[in-house]
C-alpha cells in the first residue's frame, strides 16, 4: 500500500512537472534574453538601459553607499540599476545571483566581485547572452569583463594605509623614519582578496623603507562581525599595551577597534588607528579625538561611475585604450591599458580597459562632514 | 529531590571549574594575562552573550528552542540605535525595544505552544523573517552616531573593573535561578520540560509555562539589544548573526540539556562567559589568527565530550547506588 | 478507493508529500503564467546548478536528522574537501582524481570523528557539530597556507577532465552534475527506505534502548549517518570546485541554514524517527524555485529573499501542526470524501509531538 501511494506521487509529480517544462519549451524562442526597454532611441543612448549592480555582500556601510550614489546618478541619466546581492560574501551565492541577472534579462551588469577566478564562468555565460559586464572595487578577469572602474592599484592603496599612518604617527610626535614602531594589522579575513592585497603590498614598502617598525603580531581578523571586532580590539590593547599603530583596512573593523580604544579610554595621542572606512561611520570616534586621519574613496562616484559605463557600453557604444568618457555630473574619464593595474595583463582591442578613479580620500576632523556617506 | 538539586549544582560547578581553567590556562602561556583587569574584561564582553543565553535558557528548559533570538536582538537594536540617533528619550527607546522583544516572544509562543509547530523549524523561520525584516528597516544602512552619554555608560565600572552591566547581568542572573529553583512556579518550567504530559496531567498551566518561557526569551534577547548598542556603538543590519548558536553552545556547556527539563542558568551564564571570551584569550594566546577558529572548535569540544564523560561516569554510579539500595532492602528488584 | 484515499492522507509522510507537490505545482503555475522565461529549461537547470550542492547535501544530513541529530558542519566540510583537492592537486602533485579522493577521506574521517563522539560519548550533537564546524574551518585555513597560493586566493586551472563534471551538459540542456544528483538521490532512497540499514538508521532514533536490546549496534548506525553526510559534503564539494573553477578554503560557508531549512521542510522531524528522502528532494525543488522564482517574477532582490522564504516555512508548519489535530484543510477534505460524519483518526501520530526520551532516560 505504501509503495503504491509513493509510487503514485512520484509518477504525478513527473508527469506535472514534465508537461509543463514542455510547454515551457514549446512556448520559448532562442536562447538570449530579450532586452527590456527601448534601446534604439538613439544609437549609444544609455536612457533606458538596466544595469544589474552586484556588490560583494548587501547590508555593508561600503556597497549601501554606493547603491545610493549609483541610484541617485542614474535617475539623472535616465537608466534604471537594479541593486541585486547577497547577504553573504560567497562566491557561489555571487554567482547564482549573477545567473539571475541573466535570467532576468538585463542589459548590463555591473559588479565588485567576491572572487575573480569563482565567477569567470558566470561572467562568460552573461557576456555570451549579449550581457555588457563591468567591474568595480573588486576586479575579475580582465577578459572576463569590458571595463574597470578601480579605486587604485594594491600597492596605490597599501601606500596610502603607510601614510595615513605616518600622519597619525607625526600627530602625536612620533617620527615614522627613526622611531621605534610597534604596529599590527586589524581586518575581516584571511580570505578576502583585496583587503588581504592591500596589506600585502603595504607589508613590502615597511620592509624596504621602515625597518623601524615592528609587527608585533600576525594580522587580527574579526570577521566583518562588531562585537568580534571590539572583543579582539580590545584584547590587542590589553595584550599589547605600548603599541603605537593599528591599521584597520575593514569598514566592520575600524569602529569596532575605535570603540574598544574609547572604551579603554584611549585617545589619538595615546595610540595611532587608521584604516579604511566611510566617514559617516567614523565621525563621532573624530570628534571625540580617538582617531586623527583615515581614508576611503568616493564610493557613491564610484559605484554609479560603474553603473554610466556599463549603460554607456550597452547602448553600443565602443571605447578603446586612450579614448575618454563625457560621465554627466562627474567629468571626463580616459580609459587606460589592463596592466596599469595588474602586471602583464593584456588588454583587447576594443572595449577592454580600466577607468580610474581620479583620487581617493583622506577624512579629518577638518573635511568630515562635507561627505554624506 | 535532593541528589537532583545536588546534581545541579555540581553541574554548574563544573562548568565555573572548565572557565577557571580555560583563564589558568592562558595565563600559564601568557603571564601579562593574569591581571584584575585583564579577567574582569573576559567577563565584562560577555554581557550580551549572557543574557541571550539566559533567554535561550528558559526554552530549553520547558523542552523547547528558540533559534530566532539573533535576529531578535538585531532587530531591536537597530530599532532603538534609530531612535536614540533621532533624538528619542532613552526610557521611550527602550521601552519600545522591549515591547518588540514581547511581541516576537507572544508570536513565538503562539507558533510553537498554541498551534504545536515543532520549535526548532517555527522559529528558524521566523528568524529568517525578522531578519528581512531588519534589512528592510534599515534599507541595509548602518545605524551610526549614537549619543555619546549612552555609549560611555558601557565603560562605568562598578566593582573593580567590572561595569555596571555586568554587575546587574549577575543580579539578574542570581535573581532567575533562585526564582527557578526555589519558587513553586518557577520550578513549573523543569517540570514542564521534563514531560510535559506528566506536568499536564498533574493539574500545571503547560501552555501558559511555554508562552511565558518564549515571552521571557524574547525579553532578554531584547535587553541583550539595547546593551548591544551601548557597547557596540553602531549597528548594521547582520547585528546578532549567529549568536543563537552561540546560545546554545553556552546553555549547553552550562550543563543544560537540549531535551528539556535540566540545568541551571547559571551555568548558561558562565558558558556564555567562555564563549564571549574566547576571541578575547586567543588574542593573549600569540597563536597566529589562522589558528583561531581551530582551536575555539577543539576547546568547544574538548569542554562538551569531558562533560558528557563526567555526566556518564556520575548517572552510572548513581544508578548502581539506587540498584544496590533497592537490593539491600530486601530482595525484590522488581 | 475511498479507503485508500482516506489511508493515504492519514498517513503523515504521504500527506506532507502530497503538500509539497502540490506547492510544487503551484510554484510553476504562478510563476509561469507570471513571466514565462521561468519556464525555459536551460534557465531552469542554471539556477538549479546553483542550488545543488545544498540539494545533494540534504539527502544525506536527512539521514542525520532521523536519528535525532543535526549536522551544522558540512558547510565547513565543503571548504574543508575543496581546499584539499586543490592543494593537493596544485602543491602536492597528487593525480586530480587523487586529489579528490583524498580530500574525500578526509571529509569522512571529520564526519567519523564526530559522529564517534555523538554516538560513543553521548554528546548533544549540535553542540560536537557546531565546534566541528569551527575546527574543520579552522583545518581548512590551515591548509590553505600549506600552499604556495595565498588563502585569499583561489586555486585555479584545473585540468579540463576536472572540470568536465560541471561543463557538460546531456542533450545539450541537462547538465551532468544533476544526473550526479539524482544517481545520489535514487542511492539515498534505497538505503533509507528500502535496505535494512535504512530501517535501523529510524529504529535507533524511535527507541535506542529497544533498538539495542534487538542487536542492534545503533552508536554504529548514528556514527554511520554521519560519515555519510560527510560523504556527501565532499561530492558537494568536487562538484562545486568543478563548478566555480576555484578551490577555497571558505567555500560553502552560507550553505548551513539552506540545508537545514530544506531537510526539515521535507518533512523530517528534528526529534528524529520520521523523515523521507522524497519528502526531502521535493522540498529542495521548492526552495530552490521560490529563490528562482521570486526575483525574476516578482522583482524581489535576492536580499530580500529572506521574508517570503521564512513566512512559507511557518506557514506551512502551522498548515500542518492544524491538520495534524484535525482541524485543517487536510482532514476536512479527507472527511468530505469519506462522507463520515464522524471525527477522523488524527492525521498525524502522537508520536510527532511528544519527541523522543530515550536518549535522556539512558544518562539520567
Amino acid at each position: 500500500m505504501k509503495e503504491i501511494s509513493r509510487r503514485r506521487f512520484l509518477e504525478a509529480a513527473c508527469a506535472s512537472a514534465g508537461m509543463l517544462v514542455l510547454a515551457g519549451c514549446g512556448g520559448s524562442t532562442g536562447n538570449a534574453p530579450d532586452s527590456s526597454g527601448d534601446d534604439n532611441a538613439g544609437a549609444g543612448e544609455v536612457a533606458g538601459k538596466t544595469v544589474a549592480f552586484i556588490p560583494k555582500v548587501t547590508g555593508n556601510a561600503f556597497f549601501e553607499s554606493a547603491n545610493d550614489g549609483a541610484q541617485s546618478h542614474s535617475r539623472e541619466w535616465g537608466f534604471s540599476v537594479d541593486y541585486i546581492g547577497d547577504a553573504t560574501a560567497s562566491v557561489s551565492a555571487q554567482v547564482s545571483v549573477i545567473n539571475q541577472a541573466v535570467a532576468n534579462g538585463v542589459d548590463a551588469i555591473c559588479i565588485s566581485t567576491v572572487d575573480a577566478n569563482g565567477v569567470s564562468d558566470a561572467l562568460g555565460k552573461a557576456t555570451d547572452a549579449g550581457i555588457v559586464v563591468t567591474t568595480w572595487d573588486s576586479d575579475a578577469k580582465p577578459e572576463d569583463r569590458t571595463l574597470m572602474v578601480s579605486q587604485g592599484t594594491p600597492e596605490i592603496l597599501g601606500q596610502m594605509l603607510i601614510d595615513l599612518s605616518i600622519a597619525g604617527l607625526k600627530e602625536r610626535g612620533i617620527d615614522a623614519e627613526k622611531d621605534e614602531v610597534g604596529y599590527v594589522w586589524h581586518y575581516s579575513q584571511a580570505t578576502v582578496t583585496d583587503q588581504n592585497s592591500w596589506q600585502v603590498a603595504a607589508e613590502k614598502v615597511i620592509k624596504e623603507q621602515y625597518p623601524n617598525w615592528t609587527n608585533v603580531h600576525e594580522n587580527y581578523y574579526s570577521n566583518q562581525d562588531a562585537e568580534q571586532a571590539i572583543t579582539i580590539g580590545e584584547a590587542i590593547l590589553d595584550a599589547y599595551p605600548d603599541i603605537d599603530l593599528i591599521i584597520c583596512n575593514d569598514s566592520t573593523a575600524l569602529p569596532g577597534q575605535l570603540q574598544a580604544a574609547e572604551n579603554k579610554g584611549y585617545d589619538a595621542q595615546r595610540i595611532t588607528i587608521t584604516g579604511f572606512a566611510s566617514p559617516q561611520s567614523i565621525k563621532s570616534y573624530c570628534e571625540h579625538g580617538t582617531i586623527f586621519n583615515w581614508g576611503l574613496w568616493d564610493c557613491a562616484v564610484q559605484g554609479a561611475m560603474g553603473c554610466y559605463v556599463a549603460a554607456y557600453l550597452a547602448a553600443g557604444n565602443k571605447v578603446k585604450v586612450g579614448d575618454t568618457i563625457s560621465i554627466p555630473g562627474i567629468g571626463e574619464v580616459a580609459v587606460e591599458p589592463n596592466d596599469s593595474i595588474a602586471e602583464g595583463a593584456v588588454t583587447a582591442e576594443e572595449n577592454n580597459g580600466v577607468v580610474l578613479l581620479p583620487e581617493r580620500l583622506v577624512f579629518t576632523k577638518e573635511n568630515m562632514n562635507d561627505y554624506s556617506f | 529531590m535532593g541528589t537532583l538539586k545536588k546534581l545541579l549544582k555540581a553541574r554548574s560547578l563544573s562548568s565555573a571549574v572548565f572557565l577557571a581553567a580555560l583563564l589558568l590556562a592562558v595565563g600559564a602561556v601568557n603571564p601579562s594575562f593574569l591581571s584584575p583587569s585583564n579577567v574582569s574584561a573576559c567577563f565584562n564582553t560577555s554581557v550580551v552573550y549572557t543574557l541571550v543565553a539566559v533567554g535561550m535558557a528558559f526554552t530549553l528548559l520547558v523542552g523547547e528552542i528558540d533559534v530566532s533570538v539573533g535576529a531578535n536582538l538585531g532587530l531591536v537594536a537597530a530599532v532603538v540605535g534609530t531612535m536614540l540617533r533621532d533624538g528619542q528619550p532613552l526610557a521611550s527607546a527602550c521601552l519600545v525595544g522591549i515591547l518588540i522583544g514581547v511581541v516576537i516572544g507572544c508570536i513565538n509562543a503562539w507558533g510553537v505552544a498554541v498551534m504545536g509547530a515543532p520549535s526548532l523549524i517555527f522559529t528558524l523561520g521566523a528568524n529568517g523573517v525578522l531578519r528581512g525584516i531588519v534589512y528592510l528597516y534599515t534599507n541595509g544602512a548602518w545605524v551610526e552616531n549614537l549619543p555619546k552619554g549612552f555609549k560611555d555608560f558601557s565603560s562605568v565600572t562598578a566593582v573593580g573593573s567590572l561595569t555596571v552591566y555586568f554587575c546587574a547581568v549577575f543580579v539578574l542572573v542570581l535573581a532567575i535561578h533562585l526564582i527557578l529553583t526555589r519558587t513553586r512556579h518557577g520550578r513549573y518550567f523543569a517540570a514542564v520540560g521534563d514531560n510535559a504530559q506528566a506536568a499536564t496531567l498533574v493539574g500545571l498551566p503547560t501552555r501558559r509555562i511555554k508562552v511565558l518561557a518564549y515571552v521571557l526569551c524574547g525579553v532578554l534577547s531584547a535587553l541583550g539589544g539595547i546593551i548591544f548598542c551601548s557597547r557596540i556603538g553602531f549597528v548594521t543590519p547582520m547585528s546578532g548573526n549567529g549568536y543563537e548558536m552561540k546560545a546554545v553552545a553556552a546553555c549547553v556547556l552550562g550543563g543544560i540539556s537540549l531535551l528539556g527539563g535540566v540545568g541551571s542558568v547559571i551555568g548558561s551564564a558562565i558558558g556564555a562567559v567562555i564563549m564571549a571570551s574566547i576571541s578575547y584569550l586567543l588574542v593573549f594566546m600569540g597563536f597566529s589568527s589562522n589558528y583561531d577558529n581551530a582551536i575555539t572548535g577543539v576547546i568547544l569540544i574538548v569542554i562538551v565530550v569531558v562533560d558528557a564523560l563526567l555526566q556518564h561516569r556520575t548517572s552510572k554510579r548513581n544508578r548502581r547506588a539506587r540498584l544496590d539500595a533497592r537490593v539491600s532492602m530486601g530482595g525484590d528488584i522488581r | 478507493m475511498r479507503a485508500r484515499l482516506r489511508a493515504l492522507l492519514a498517513k503523515g509522510q504521504a500527506s506532507w508529500n502530497v503538500m509539497l507537490v502540490s506547492l510544487l505545482v503551484l510554484e510553476f503555475v504562478i510563476f509561469g503564467a507570471t513571466n514565462p522565461k521561468f519556464l525555459r529549461p536551460e534557465l531552469l537547470f542554471t539556477s538549479l546548478n546553483d542550488s545543488l550542492p545544498v540539494f545533494m547535501i540534504s539527502l544525506f544530513v536527512t539521514f542525520v536528522m532521523v536519528t535525532g541529530g543535526i549536522d551544522i558542519q558540512v558547510a565547513s566540510l565543503v571548504g574543508l574537501t575543496s581546499i584539499t583537492i586543490g592543494v593537493g592537486w596544485q602543491d602536492f602533485s597528487l593525480p586530480i582524481w587523487g586529489a579528490v579522493a583524498a580530500a574525500t577521506v578526509l571529509a569522512m574521517a571529520c564526519g567519523a570523528l564526530s559522529g564517534f563522539l555523538i554516538a560513543y560519548c553521548r554528546v548533544q550533537a549540535m553542540v560536537v557539530t557546531l565546534g566541528g564546524s569551527f575546527l574543520y574551518s579552522g583545518i581548512a585555513l590551515l591548509i590553505s597556507t600549506l600552499s604556495s597560493t595565498e588563502s585569499y586566493q583561489g586555486i585555479g586551472g584545473f585540468p579540463d577532465e576536472f572540470k568536465f563534471i560541471a561543463s557538460y551538459r546531456l542533450a545539450g540542456v541537462v547538465p551532468l552534475q544533476f544526473l550526479i544528483y539524482a544517481l545520489l538521490l535514487a542511492i539515498a532512497f534505497i538505503l533509507l527506505h528500502k535496505t535494512t540499514y535504512g530501517r535501523r538508521v529510524f529504529l535507533s532514533a524511535v527507541n535506542q534502548s529497544a533498538a539495542e536490546c534487538s542487536g542492534i549496534n545503533t552508536r554504529l548506525v548514528i556514527m554511520s549517518t554521519y560519515v555519510l553526510s560527510a560523504l556527501s559534503a565532499a561530492l558537494a564539494a568536487t562538484v562545486l570546485t568543478a563548478y566555480l573553477g576555484t578551490a577555497k578554503s571558505d567555500l560553502g560557508a552560507d550553505l548551513t541554514m539552506n540545508i537545514i531549512t530544506v531537510v526539515v521542510l521535507g518533512g523530517t522531524l528534528s526529534t528524529g524517527g520520521r523523515g523521507s528522502i522524497v519528502g526531502t528532494m521535493l522540498a529542495s525543488f521548492v526552495m530552490a524555485l521560490l529563490r528562482f522564482g521570486l526575483p525574476l517574477c516578482f522583482r524581489i532582490s535576492t536580499q530580500h529573499l529572506n521574508i517570503p522564504i521564512g513566512i512559507l516555512l511557518v506557514a506551512v508548519i502551522v498548515a500542518r501542526s492544524v491538520s495534524a489535530k484535525g482541524l485543517g484543510l487536510t482532514s476536512r477534505l479527507t472527511k468530505l470524501i469519506t462522507r463520515r460524519g464522524g471525527a477522523d483518526p488524527r492525521g498525524g501520530d502522537s508520536q510527532e509531538r511528544g519527541g523522543q526520551r530515550h536518549t535522556r532516560e539512558a544518562s539520567s
